[in-house]
């Protein structure tokens, strides 16, 4: 192993390229990235190269020339080293592809998670930037309703009834220390979450299907309990660490903008980076290493590669759709960003929900007036795309319906409820139906269609002893295990993660406010924050009692 | 970049992010370290540790401009600089090294790659450093001047070993940045979290909130 000891940097002069190096590592994804700069600064000799002329690998994000150029790579039977394949573009003409910014592997950050954490620690959050993300719905009865992410929705809403309340008050209570009471749900380990929650919290089907798939984000009902219960309250431990909002994506991009910052990082400490270098061959015996332009480079370590991965029968279905509204209608105050989820059985009979990350012009990835739409499904083949197709065009009719300016709908006296304070609010049901008797006259104009599929891969079963395989991005929308596959990979070429990106910034500049400390994550911060919260309100439950008589 | 003025009294800040580019060993780190620190190593190995400086200065009593300035670290050298790198850069400072005459022309492939690629209100500088080495020179002050004027750029050659003209490019750029406008360039678009200010707690639920 390369010593912390050792110079930090490459002993190659300059202009001429390295022929030996510790760790070779191979793609720029976000967690090879992650792993390149923690290596780098801990001392070993990093050489990262890879085939493409872009950064992040499987995680990138491209420019309209660049994706048309990826969607003919990954379709080319010659193409066997990209999970991807299948994909039908649609580029409108007149488009300036610099404009766009298109994630092939969209991911949201949640604002109490480990990676966030990593990116204050390291200082590669100096180089990016991080816009709110509040608006979470769920697409229920033809209409999207804003999920009641807070006990302060639950309170509010109109649309629950005082046992409904009580029931969801009482989960929400238990599920921020859920890991501390594991009487409460032990028993249902490994069984499916809605059965603990109609069962334990006497949850019904719409709040079942709220928490699972648009608070813990998750794909089927049947998802384990204690996974559930875990993503629930990360969902809820997040809101209002920064602000009235639990996630955050980064502009421009998400996780390959990440990795171009963790690359930043590592050649900050002295890796190498050559992008557009393929590798031809690996002799993991000698550890030497050929490129496409025959220079030879003596790997004394480790090579990490992120290619070599093999396809598994399992695929998963994606869509990317740019259009010409600026979606606005769906986003929260001074945000540019929201999540719609289609639950399993809302759309003809889907098995899985559909997961849609809205994007405006905000996110740096469209122009003014645009909107990208990135929809998955874990669901595969033509019932995948289909899926897909139908949750499009109920995105459509909705924008449509809730962005056109002259539509008007009477309300009722009855239709109008007051808020504890008095304050005057439309039911979102009644709401719902009127808008559902509306057609739209404007149709939506796509500047951009995609879809594709993605195998899910695994490493070759007799990996050489000097190879580390790293795996594809997942579908999930959240960064879950990005950080603890680094850390394992990092331990399996230091021996340990006890240094993993244990940095003294002397060098850099002393700028302490652009830095500031990872959020607290502890438990019993939450727990604290929960009974302040609760503290405010010593008669909560009277209240939601005394809202219930309007 | 981001203007702001202090309360208290007529003070204008603004920070804005300048990048360097530059053929290796031009002199790119060794300028920003005479900058920032006013400080030089001869025996100064490729850029390494701090590649992420900032420096402030006061054009006059009521104008401070700060300088967030990023070096390559080394990621030029390959051709594999990251788009992140360029991103809503307001200035360029494009190094040559006046003994070395191919370091100009690559300078030159750099101005353009800024002038095709960057925001097209990029304030680009060229530098043509390692004056103290006069004996030496390869490019003559006069075509390297002659140059800059055609392309639009601000030039002056430079010592970070004597520090001359240094600080004088950097003014010179500070100057030039459209400080009246700043504000109202500022993007409608929702700002960035700062990373930096995580609430403690959650603030008192409010009762007036609505949820319409
Ligand atoms: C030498 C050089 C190389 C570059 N290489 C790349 C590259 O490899 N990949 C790349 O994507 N960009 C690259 N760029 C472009 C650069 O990152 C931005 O396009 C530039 O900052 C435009 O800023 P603007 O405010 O003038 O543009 P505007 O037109 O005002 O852009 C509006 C916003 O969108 C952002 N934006 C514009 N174009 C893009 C884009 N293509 N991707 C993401 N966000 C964008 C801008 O930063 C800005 O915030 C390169 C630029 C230069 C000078
Ligand atoms: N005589 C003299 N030497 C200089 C001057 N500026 C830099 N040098 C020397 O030139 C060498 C390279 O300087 P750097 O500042 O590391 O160059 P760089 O452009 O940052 O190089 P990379 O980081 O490799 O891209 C070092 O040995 C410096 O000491 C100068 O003004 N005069
Ligand atoms: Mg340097």
């Amino acid at each position: 192993m390369a010593s912390a000891s050792s110079s930090k940097v490459p002993a190659a002069s300059p202009n001429t390229p390295p022929d030996s190096c510790d760790v070779l590592v191979y793609g720029t994804g976000l967690v090879e990235s992650i792993v390149a700069a923690a290596l780098a600064w801990q001392g070993t000799n990093v050489l990262h190269l890879d085939p493409n002329p872009f950064y992040g690998g499987l995680w990138a994000s491209l420019n309209l020339e660049e994706l048309k150029a990826w969607t003919d790579k990954i379709n080319s039977p010659a193409t066997n080293d990209t999970p991807f394949s299948n994909a039908y573009l649609y580029i409108s003409r007149n488009l300036d592809p610099r404009k766009y910014a298109i994630d092939i592997s969209p991911h949201v950050l949640f604002t109490r998670a480990d990676l966030l954490n990593l990116l204050i620690q390291s200082r590669v959050s100096r180089y990016l930037e991080f816009k709110p993300l509040g608006s979470f719905h769920t697409f229920e009865q033809d209409s999207f309703e804003k999920v009641p992410g807070t006990k302060e929705d639950i309170f509010t809403s109109q649309n629950l009834t005082l046992l409904t309340k009580r029931s969801l008050m009482r989960f929400m209570k238990f599920v921020v220390i859920w890991d501390e009471t594991p009487d409460v749900w032990l028993e249902y380990k490994g069984k499916p979450i809605s059965l603990f929650l109609k069962e334990k919290f006497n949850l019904d089907e719409p709040q079942i299907v709220e928490l699972v798939h648009s608070i813990a984000l998750l794909s089927s009902p049947s998802s384990p309990t204690e996974l559930a219960l875990d993503r629930i309250k990360r969902y809820l431990s997040s809101m209002q660490v920064y602000g009235n909002f639990p996630a955050m994506y980064s502009m421009y991009g998400s996780g390959g903008e990440i990795a171009q910052g963790f690359c930043r990082s590592a050649a900050v400490a002295g890796a190498v980076y050559r992008l557009g270098t393929k590798l031809s061959s690996f002799d993991d015996e000698s550890g030497v290493a050929v490129l496409d332009n025959g220079e030879k480079i003596k790997v004394t370590e480790k090579l990490i590669t992120s290619y070599g991965l093999l396809p598994s029968s399992r695929e998963i279905t994606r869509m990317v759709a740019v259009v010409e509204k600026d979606c606005k209608e769906w986003f929260a105050e001074g945000e540019s960003a929201a999540i719609v989820v289609f639950p399993p059985e809302t759309l003809d009979g889907n098995k899985y929900a559909v997961q849609a990350l809205v994007l405006g012009s905000g996110s740096g990835q469209v122009p003014l007036g645009q909107a990208v739409w990135y929809l998955s499904t874990q669901e595969s083949g033509e019932q995948g795309r289909k899926d897909l197709f139908l949750a499009l065009e109920k995105m459509e009719e909705s924008i449509l319906r809730e962005s056109t300016e002259d539509f008007e709908f009477d309300v009722s006296e009855e239709d109008i409820a007051y808020l504890p304070n008095g304050m005057p609010v439309v039911s979102s049901v009644r709401l719902g139906e009127s808008l559902r008797n509306f057609t739209p006259k404007e149709s939506l104009k796509y500047l951009l269609k995609l879809t594709y599929t993605q195998k899910v891969t695994v490493p070759p079963p007799q990996p050489g002893s000097k190879t580390i395989y790293v795996p594809a991005p997942s579908i999930d929308i959240v960064y879950d295990g990005v950080v603890t596959r680094a850390q394992a990979i990092y331990e399996g070429v230091t021996g340990t993660t006890e240094d993993f990106f244990e940095v003294d910034f002397e060098d850099e500049d002393d700028d302490a406010t652009a830095t500031g400390n990872p959020p607290d994550t502890s438990i019993g911060d939450v727990a604290d924050i929960d009974d302040e919260e609760l503290g405010d309100h010593p008669d909560f439950d009277e209240e939601v009692a005394g809202e219930m008589t309007i | 970049m981001a203007v702001a003025r202090d309360s208290t009294s007529s003070t204008r800040f603004a920070q804005f992010k300048l990048v360097l580019l530059g053929e290796s060993a031009v002199g790119k780190s060794s300028l920003v370290l005479r900058f920032v620190k006013d400080q030089f190593d001869d025996y100064r190995e490729s850029t390494i540790g701090a590649a992420f400086l900032t420096q402030t200065i006061a054009l006059d009593e009521s104008t401070t401009i700060k300088f967030e300035i990023w070096d390559t670290a080394g990621q030029e050298r390959y051709k594999s600089l990251a788009p992140m790198y360029y991103r809503n850069a307001n200035c360029a400072v494009v190094v040559y090294d006046i003994t070395q005459a191919a370091s100009l022309d690559k300078a030159k492939s750099w101005v353009k790659e800024l002038q095709r690629q960057a925001n097209e209100n990029i304030i680009i500088a060229l530098a043509g450093n390692k004056l103290d080495l006069d004996g030496k020179r390869q490019v003559e002050t006069a075509a390297a001047e002659a140059y800059a004027s055609e392309s639009g750029l601000l030039f002056f050659e430079t010592s970070a070993k004597s520090g001359e003209n240094v600080t004088e490019l950097f003014t010179a750029i500070a100057k030039r940045l459209p400080l009246e406008t700043a504000s109202s360039r500022q993007r409608t678009a929702p700002k960035g979290v700062d990373l930096s200010r995580p609430n403690r707690r959650a603030p008192a639920a409010s009762n007036n909130g609505c949820t319409c």
